[in-house]
């Protein structure tokens, strides 16, 4: 039994509506748990709430995340603990630039483990290997976060900072939607690249294509703010054959 | 102390140096009275406290001026303490087609080139506090620029408002003249002057083609006040640029005006207030469009926290002869706690049809999507509001094109979100 990410009986309401209904998730060092569910089920805001997002009311059995209470945490003590969030729908801030706002980040958590910051030197060689991890050109990386990059720049970018951060847990919340294919492969073999014993991914898809690319060890179909089903991979390929409709046909027969 | 000759008599013991501040002390004595907040441009910003106050007249001994330096800054240095020229502290040396002189000792026809000039664009007849200043001041600043002369560096008039409720009349006039171009840097510091006032008044006359900058930057204390007047005469084909960085004053109020007389003129002008605690600062920009053919360019950011209060207003006149002009003006603010506030009001008159005029303005607070996104990536509330309050204030900031005066002004947001994060 591990205590890298615990949580029972979460739940989340905002403004009165109740979104997240009892999630129970055990992740491990060096797991890859993908979540599945239909529009509107729950998972982003499930990685919201993991990540640290206010706007939520949010109430748990148990939320632990490396044995420490995850929920009494800010967000920016999460991201310094080890836990990273790629946005569905990344925000864009003019005229704060991605690699200096990095640097910032990298150096917070450095003075969190007691390290003092980064060179100069070490972090621009890292910018460059992690760049070419990602195949994210170098122009966008020295561009304010996210301004005036499409659809696939934006998703890239996020991978890219994920690298750059070195999180123990990274939850990617459809980080493939709207992906071509190349760019599809192009993130998921990142993903792999970072992959290690020690660290662990919350793939959050509505697809089953990326999970073609990055194979995960657990499968969980989130619907209505539960986790109604988990499984194996095998889980994944039998959503993809006979859609969603089953599984919700099946858990509301109960 | 109710009434206003009260007031003044405090101050008309000191000696008048030029027949303008007779004058102006006739004006003043007589009809002329010190705005309350009944009248129009003064409704937001109560000063009745100031013209009924009694101040204190001495000029402290300072040791150094090494903490009022702009750190890094290779500049001319004139430096004045409670309006007084400070021969120790002012750099001599001579700069080939410049001309620094302090008023009070300029002679023979040094003396009849600035009476030339002297409050002759400022309005001392119905502005209470540009009649003060002109009554009172006891020195400041002439500076010339010759004609096709170059400036390799600023010149920074540095005041020092010192010691406890001194009243100091600051007084700046400036000549670029034709095609010369040149940057200046009015920099006013405090120390240990609470209930202090500082009252400046600049004239700045651009010739011909010319093109000057002027940098305004308010340092001078928490617990004092400041009333800022800078009024800018531009003739045909000429530049100019004015920035005002407003960080320290319990009080502040700038009256910024300008005056386009001839045709092909650029009028620049940005502004960035960082408030806090009780501050409260207010911008009055004036733009007087005469004639055809030129542009005036107007952006002015704020920063506010705490209880602090804000007031823009910006007028631009677009007289019936002034065809073809462009004029744009925008007021953006930030409002870093509930309790801050700003009035902003743009006063956009036009009398001529063929014009491009354009103004807006805007009041929010942090983006919370943007916050919560670099606070996921670790980087505490303070530093992420630094991050995007550097980011809202950069336009304003980068056109300071010296980087020893940006550098200051941009660790002056720094310190402002310093120690707020463990
Ligand atoms: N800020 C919000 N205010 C109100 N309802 C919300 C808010 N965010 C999400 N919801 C609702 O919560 C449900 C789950 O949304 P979300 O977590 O985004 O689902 P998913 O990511 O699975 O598509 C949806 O019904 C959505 O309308
Ligand atoms: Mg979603």
């Amino acid at each position: 039994m591990s205590d890298f990410l615990r949580v029972k009986n979460l739940r989340a309401s905002i403004e009165g509506n109740q979104i997240l209904k009892g999630i129970d998730l055990e992740v491990n060092p060096g797991e890859v748990h993908a979540i599945m569910g239909p529009n509107g089920s729950g998972k982003s805001t499930l990685s919201s709430v993991l990540a640290g997002r206010e706007d939520y009311e949010v109430e748990a059995d148990e939320v632990t995340f490396l044995g420490k209470e995850l929920l009494e945490m800010a967000p920016e003590e999460r991201a310094r603990e080890g836990l990273f969030l790629a946005f569905q729908y990344p925000v864009e801030i003019p005229g704060v630039s991605n690699i200096n706002f990095l640097k910032a980040a990298i150096n917070a958590k450095r003075h969190h483990q007691g390290l003092a910051d980064i060179t100069a030197k070490d972090f621009m060689v890292m910018v460059k290997e992690k760049q070419a991890l990602v195949e994210l050109k170098q122009s966008l990386a020295n561009r304010s976060v996210n301004e005036g990059f499409s659809g696939g720049e934006k998703k890239r970018n996020e991978i890219f900072q994920m690298a750059m951060l070195e999180p123990r847990l990274g939850i990617l919340d459809e980080t493939d939607s709207g992906l071509d294919i190349d760019a599809l492969k192009i993130v998921a073999n990142g993903v792999n690249k970072l992959k290690s014993k020690d660290n662990s991914f919350i793939l959050i898809t509505h697809y089953q294509r990326l999970l073609n690319y990055i194979v995960p060890d657990f499968v969980h179909v989130l619907y209505n703010g539960k986790i109604v089903k988990s499984g194996d991979k095998s889980l994944a390929l039998e959503l993809e054959e006979k859609g969603y409709d089953w599984i919700i046909n099946e858990v509301e027969a109960v | 102390m109710a009434n206003k000759l009260d007031f003044l008599k405090q101050f008309d013991q000191l000696t008048a140096l030029f027949p303008v501040q007779g004058n102006a002390r006739a004006v003043i004595h007589n009809g002329l009275d010190f705005p309350t907040t009944r009248d129009e441009y003064w409704k937001y910003t109560r000063v009745t406290s100031l013209v009924e106050s009694e101040y204190v007249r001495n000029v402290p001994n300072i040791d150094s001026i090494d903490a009022f330096r702009v750190p890094g800054l290779d500049a001319q240095y004139l430096v004045f303490v409670n309006g007084e020229y400070s021969k120790k502290f002012s750099d001599t040396e001579h700069i080939e087609g410049v001309e620094v002189t302090s008023m009070r000792l300029a002679e023979g026809e040094r003396k009849q080139q600035m009476l030339q000039h002297l409050d002759q664009y400022i309005d001392s007849e119905t502005q209470a506090f540009h009649a003060l200043n002109t009554s009172y001041f006891l020195d400041g600043s002439f500076i010339t620029v010759e004609k096709n002369t170059s400036l390799s560096k600023p010149i920074c008039i540095l005041n020092i408002c010192a010691g406890k409720r001194q009243a100091n009349n600051i007084r700046n006039l400036i000549v670029v003249g034709e095609m010369a171009k040149a940057e200046f840097i009015s920099l006013h510091e405090g120390h240990e002057n609470e209930g202090s006032f500082t009252n400046a008044v600049t004239e700045l006359k651009v010739e011909q083609g010319g093109d000057a900058s002027l940098y305004l930057i308010q340092n001078d204390g928490p617990e004092s006040a400041h009333i800022n007047a800078i009024q800018v005469v531009q003739e045909k084909d000429s530049q100019s640029k004015v920035v005002t960085i407003t960080r320290t004053g319990k009080l502040v109020r700038n009256n910024l005006n300008f005056t386009v007389a001839g045709q092909g003129c650029e009028s620049n002008m940005y502004g960035v207030y960082f408030t806090s605690d009780k501050q409260h600062v207010d911008n009055h920009t004036y733009v007087d469009h005469l004639v055809p053919n030129c542009n005036s360019n107007e952006l002015y950011k704020g920063v506010m926290s705490d209880r602090s209060t804000g007031v823009f207003n910006g007028k631009i006149m677009v007289h019936r002869d002034a065809q073809q002009t462009n004029a744009f003006q925008s007021n953006q603010n930030i409002l870093l706690s509930e309790r801050a506030t700003i009035n902003t009001k743009p006063e956009l008159e036009i009398y001529a049809d063929d014009v491009k005029c354009s103004h807006g303005c805007t009041i929010g607070q942090l983006d919370e999507e943007a916050m919560f996104y670099l606070q996921t990536r670790g980087l505490g509330k303070a530093a992420a509001a630094k991050l995007l309050v550097q980011a809202f204030s950069g336009d304003v900031t980068a056109q300071i094109t010296n980087d020893a005066l940006r550098d200051m002004v941009e660790g002056f947001l720094h310190q402002k979100f310093e120690d707020q994060d463990a």
